[in-house]
């Protein structure tokens, strides 16, 4: 029988001071050593003495030092989820788990570092003060390295859980890229200004989904089964046009392959994921949809409208008549602040009363990656999806 | 024989020295003095690039922490006004804080005036670009007023205001920025009627003011609008993005044309032959003494050595086209 509101993380975790001061040429304090040593404790990591012999040399870590360094980051990432809701839930551990893409420099550095065509040209601010750093096409892309296959291995090595892997998609490495080759090939085109710059994102877009069918094929040939397919930029342009081909993009990556596949997004425009309606229902290999809904939502108890205001979006998917799976995005991944275990319950009954989707196939998760957060924060996160899901379990049963 | 002149349209993207200095700050290695000695150097480089590329009106950038997003001035400036959820900048992977609106709009006038670089208004004309009403009326949550138009004309007094204190204060130049015209998501053009509820919204916004104002469509193809668009919006120059809008589909006006013919959403470098096609379009379609050689929208969305490449060619054409 298969088991009501599964739990799963979005993809990554926050790095510890320990995995990234090494790589930024910064030396190690003491407290970088206890930090590995007291999480590695908690979350019951085997062999951290290796980790704190090789981290007690505080600075100037060989390149075979810091690649363990790395793996050691992956370990204690998959030992995160897998004791997700320790001492709040009787079950601990979430049913689908990644290494918390602790190898990735970012979703998007990461792939375009490794398909040919790109350069990297400089920072660009996404909001605040914060930037991220833009690749541009200057040649038809091509595939050079499978940037997921050792993360993969090592992941699948290290846990008897589900593995589930994300993987950066093509609108979104397009739409975060600058668009130079394309632009420059359908500049002089006797076609309206939108039809050429459409033109110019579909078929740069087109390619690079050709790339990541690749990448995910050999994945598959390793025996991954689920495939996450990451599209933050699924809402970035807007016409029915551009929402189309955020269909054909999905639809292309993964023709001809076979996996359970699901789709994340986040971060709509001011209209929310209506936006997505009805096209995104086309993507033919898609079980899953995850989104976003706890940031917008309250903190107080119940499970009507007015209380769970960031939740009502979902109310689509039932007027679609979509019948397949739901990720529901349970925690705002953007601030400390946390709900109690009893409101996450109350957004995950709220989400099947409103879907009419059988508990099995509702998801729990948190909005997006936890990156940004601190590990503590990020930890607690975890352990709400799991214990907030285990208590939805018990009154979806009739406890 | 028509007027060129050249001015940036929006928010500059920092330099590699500036975004360093940032990043320092949040982390607490640098201090605010620092930080805002990076802010200076910065602007003042970019006024230099812009008197060599020979542009009619000077812009600090609008890149200080005072403009973190566009709408941010008045997020943080207003009465009535509370900061929401984070949400994405129209077609862009560039986010802003929705205004929740939670009580009557009010301000001092003083939320973008406080943000100008205040030394370069001695050195030549001053610009500012500022969401225009309606942009600010769709991206808000209106707990308050309970109607668009209520909320759309609350807005228009709150930038009369500001636009009174900039004039007052020696700014030259006002352009209202309205993506939310023209970037419509998957929703119609607006109709002729509620063109023309937005261009009362403008009016009233620059009533009783005199510095020359501008009207630029970005973001999205403004043919549907044309040419009522000409009548409706109050403002000196109206400009459209070129590289949605057709410069065909362009109609006779006696109105300056705010020309966004240099792509501002590329590093992709347009020949000065290029831009100066559609710049012929736009002259033979509108007929119009005044065009400002302009980039797309804001210069933000590309790194800061691209946004001043792009600055410079649009210096070259405005040359190019001057000797003619």
């Amino acid at each position: 029988m298969s088991k009501s509101f599964p739990t799963q993380e979005i993809g990554s975790l926050p790095k510890f001071s320990w995995r990234t001061k090494p790589f930024r040429q910064m030396t190690l304090d003491d407290s970088d050593l206890e930090t590995a040593k007291r999480w590695g404790e908690r979350m019951g990591v085997t062999g951290t003495s290796r980790l704190l012999k090789i981290l007690s040399k505080r600075a100037d870590f060989s390149d075979e030092e810091k690649k363990e360094i790395v793996d050691f980051s992956l370990l204690y990432a998959i030992r995160m989820s897998e004791t997700a809701g320790r001492g709040l839930s009787e079950h601990e551990g979430l049913d689908l788990v990644w290494s918390g893409e602790q190898a990735r420099t970012e979703m998007y550095e990461t792939p375009v570092s490794n398909i040919a065509g790109f350069e990297f040209i400089g920072k660009v601010r996404s909001f605040d003060n914060k930037y991220w750093r833009m690749a541009s096409i200057r040649g038809s892309p091509s595939f050079e390295n499978n940037y997921h296959i050792d993360e993969l291995l090592f992941t699948q090595k290290h846990t008897k859980r589900k593995v589930k892997v994300p993987v950066t998609d093509a609108i979104t490495i397009m739409a975060w890229s600058d668009n130079h080759y394309y632009t420059a090939k359908w500049a002089r085109e006797k076609v309206s200004p939108v039809r050429r710059s459409f033109n110019a994102r579909r078929e740069f877009t087109l390619e690079l989904a050709k790339i990541i069918r690749k990448v995910i094929r050999e994945l598959i040939a390793s025996g991954v089964e689920e495939v996450q397919i990451d599209i933050p930029a699924a809402t970035q342009y807007q016409s029915v046009d551009d929402i189309k081909l955020v269909t054909e993009a999905f639809n292309e990556t993964t023709k001809g392959l076979s996996a359970t596949f699901s789709m994340h997004s986040c971060f709509p425009p001011s209209i929310g994921y209506a936006i997505l309606f009805p096209h995104m229902l086309e993507m033919k290999k898609c079980e899953r949809f995850s989104f976003e809904y706890g940031n917008r939502d309250g903190y107080g108890r119940g499970i009507d409208d007015e209380a769970r205001s960031g939740f009502t979006d979902l109310k689509l998917f039932k007027e679609y008549g979509y019948d397949k799976g739901l990720g529901v995005g349970i925690l705002h991944v953007h601030t400390d602040k946390l709900p109690s275990v009893a409101v996450v319950r109350d957004r995950i009954l709220y989400s099947a009363k409103v879907t009419g989707l059988d508990p099995e196939e509702l998801y729990i998760n948190p909005d997006c990656g936890l990156r940004t957060r601190k590990p503590e924060v990020a930890q607690r996160m975890l352990d709400l999806v799991a214990a907030g899901a285990e208590k939805a379990r018990g009154e979806s049963a009739g406890h | 024989m028509a007027e060129f002149t050249l001015s940036l349209t929006g928010l500059h993207a920092r330099n590699e020295s500036t975004i360093q200095a940032t990043q320092d700050w949040e982390r607490g290695r640098i201090d605010s003095g620092t930080l805002n000695a990076a802010f200076r150097s910065d602007s003042d480089s970019l006024v230099a690039l812009q008197k060599e590329a020979g542009a009619d009106y000077l812009s600090d950038g609008q890149f200080t922490t005072g403009w973190q997003d566009f709408l941010r001035p008045l997020t943080n400036g207003l009465e009535g006004v509370k900061k929401g959820a984070m949400v994405r900048w129209y077609n862009t992977n560039t986010f802003y804080y929705t205004q929740i609106i939670t009580g009557p709009l009010s301000g001092n006038g003083n939320a973008f005036w406080s943000k100008v670089e205040r030394r370069f208004l001695k050195q030549g004309k001053f610009r500012v670009s500022i969401p225009d009403p309606l942009t600010l009326s769709e991206l808000a949550e209106d707990h308050h007023y309970g109607s668009r138009e209520k909320l759309l004309f609350a807005y228009a007094d709150v930038l009369n205001k500001e636009l009174l204190t900039l004039e007052k204060n020696g700014v030259s130049y006002v352009q209202f920025s309205s993506p939310a015209l023209v970037a419509r998501f998957t929703q119609k053009a607006i109709s002729k009627d509620g063109l023309g509820q937005l261009g009362e919204a403008v009016r009233s916004a620059v009533k009783g003011v005199s510095l020359r104002t501008g009207f630029h469509t970005i973001f999205g193809d403004a043919s549907h609008y044309i040419p009522d668009i000409f009548d409706a919006i109050h403002t000196d120059d109206i400009g459209f993005d070129f590289t949605q809008t057709d410069p065909d589909s362009l109609s006779p006006t006696k109105k300056g044309i705010i020309a966004g013919v240099a792509d501002a959403r590329t590093t992709y470098l347009e020949s000065v032959e290029e831009l100066k096609g559609n710049v012929e379009k736009v002259l033979d379609r509108t007929g119009t003494k005044k065009i400002t050689l302009a980039p797309s929208s804001d210069l933000r969305y590309v790194p800061r050595v691209s946004a001043d490449a792009k600055l410079r060619r649009l210096g070259e054409l405005k040359r190019e086209l001057g000797e003619k």
